[in-house]
């Protein structure tokens, strides 16, 4: 392979910086480490967080899985994909089981994660109670005095307002029972697959310049009351028009002939490794 | 042969990051560590180590009865900037230490703040082999029940360490290398607990 990029894109100091923070975040289950995020050739909001912790991470060996909302075919998953493969040489796989790092954008994959495996997640907002304090310096006071009341109150307006907790993603969680954390915009479906994981969770926030970690076997909680539990989308009753999967999360989509509601697996390369399996059975 | 600055970096750095992500895991980094070629009395791995993390923005602290010596060639090595011990962001206790720096390492080390805990030294300990065997008992984070290991190091570092990390998130990150380059990683979150033969 020739390019006239340095392997992985960045140069080897850019790659300490962003290494040294990452240790750190993993040896802080949940704390958001700040780094000198770098200019990258996407914009930021587009995952460039995900993006500078994967390529710190990514070496020869690898095979790499980056998905977007659970498609790995999707304009932003292809891109960053094209991005690294190309200052890289490395494979790149839709197979979550083969990769050894998985970028993604807002959901952990169906298929359980292994150990060894690290899994990568885009992050636009890091900080949980940034919709009660807009400043970043009183962010870190709160985060230092474990001051959490605001990331409660904010889920008990939600029940006073709407008579549950309204969190569509991104439900706050705490990690290690000392910090809250954003899990980023996953939805409320995948936040009990960062409890206890098999694999390095690792969250990065370009545009924020934050990295944050969760290691495996990690106690992650979201949070909740005793009298409103957390409660995660409901798919019962409901299968994938495509590959017949059900307790999975889905897309409601609608049927443009018929006007019929139908549902169809979020995680595209689940839902395809099925209907293989189903069809080679 | 020489050091790939590029690729075997990134691999030692992907087993640090498996190490510090599991707690007692043991890695190896024979293959990058033995092609160090330069004359020293301390670990190659620890070279390894101080080339994966060490640059102008941070600082760094030696124990060794050759401190100026080695001082003076890590800083022409990383141009990272030597610093007293309080200060430093990554101290390096090497084999040939006295057995109190190890003890004062932890002691005066920087544990950070309630508001920056990631400003905190980390702790490079120079050992006698690591090993599987259940001389310690680790739990925490990263650990899905119990980990074990033993480490042949005089025992008073893990009183000092634990008393360093009382206050969580404020602590110290251990990183824990031997002459055979096994790596173990111990960050804060990680307890350890020593095994009591009855």
């Amino acid at each position: 392979m020739t390019t006239r990029y340095n392997f992985a894109f960045f140069d080897e100091g850019s790659k300490r910086e962003i290494r040294r923070a990452t240790l750190k975040a993993i040896a802080i289950p949940g704390y958001q480490v700040p780094f000198a995020s770098r200019e990258m050739p996407i914009a930021r909001g587009w995952g460039t967080g995900g993006l500078q912790l994967t390529l710190s991470l990514v070496g020869k060996e690898d095979v790499i899985k980056i998905i977007d909302q659970g498609s790995d075919e999707s304009v932003n998953a292809v891109n960053i994909k094209k991005l690294v493969t190309k200052t890289t040489g490395i494979q790149e796989t839709h197979n979550t089981t083969e990769a050894t790092i998985i970028q993604s954008r807002h959901r952990i994959p169906e298929i359980p994660l292994k150990e060894g495996q690290i899994l990568v997640l885009q992050v636009p907002i890091p900080e949980p109670l940034r919709y009660v304090e807009p400043s970043e310096y009183i962010t870190k006071r709160l985060h230092a005095d474990k001051e959490y009341s605001g990331a409660w109150l904010m889920l008990f307006e939600q029940i006073m307002k709407y008579g549950n907790m309204s969190t569509g993603a991104d439900h706050p969680v705490s990690v290690n029972e000392r910090y809250v954390m954003a899990p980023s915009p996953i939805p409320r479906f995948d936040n009990g697959k960062m409890n206890s994981s098999n694999a390095l969770i690792l969250l990065g926030a370009g545009r924020e310049k934050k990295i944050y970690a969760i290691p495996p076997y990690t106690k992650v909680v979201s949070l909740a009351f005793e009298d409103y539990p957390f409660e995660v989308e409901s798919f019962e009753d409901k299968r994938c028009r495509i590959c017949g999967g059900k307790a999975v999360f889905m897309d409601e989509l609608i049927d443009e002939k018929t006007g019929e509601k139908y549902y169809q697996c979020n995680d595209s390369s689940y839902c395809l490794e099925k209907l293989k399996s189903e069809l080679s059975a | 042969m020489k050091l790939d600055m590029v690729h075997d970096i990134q691999r030692v750095y992907r087993k640090v990051v498996d190490c510090m992500s599991k707690p007692g895991h043991i890695n190896n980094i024979c293959e990058e560590a033995s092609r160090i070629d330069l004359d020293i009395d301390f670990y190659n791995s620890t070279v390894v180590l101080m080339l994966m993390l060490l640059d102008p923005e941070v600082s760094f602290k030696i124990f060794s009865i050759n401190e100026d010596k080695i001082t003076k060639l890590v800083n022409q090595l990383t141009y990272a900037k030597a610093e007293t011990v309080e200060n430093a962001n990554f101290i390096f206790v090497l084999r040939d230490t006295e057995e109190a720096n190890i003890g004062k390492a932890f002691e005066r080390g920087y544990e950070g703040s309630l508001i920056d805990p990631h400003s905190s030294a980390t702790i490079i300990i120079e050992s006698g082999s690591i090993t599987k065997d259940k001389d310690l008992i680790l739990s925490g984070p990263g650990i899905k029940d119990k980990n074990y290991v033993t480490i042949d190091l005089p025992h008073n570092w893990i009183e000092k360490r634990s008393l360093k990390n009382t206050e969580y998130p404020l602590g110290v990150d251990t990183i824990i290398v031997d002459g055979d380059s096994n790596l173990l990683c111990l960050p804060r979150t990680t307890e350890i607990l020593k095994q009591v033969v009855k």
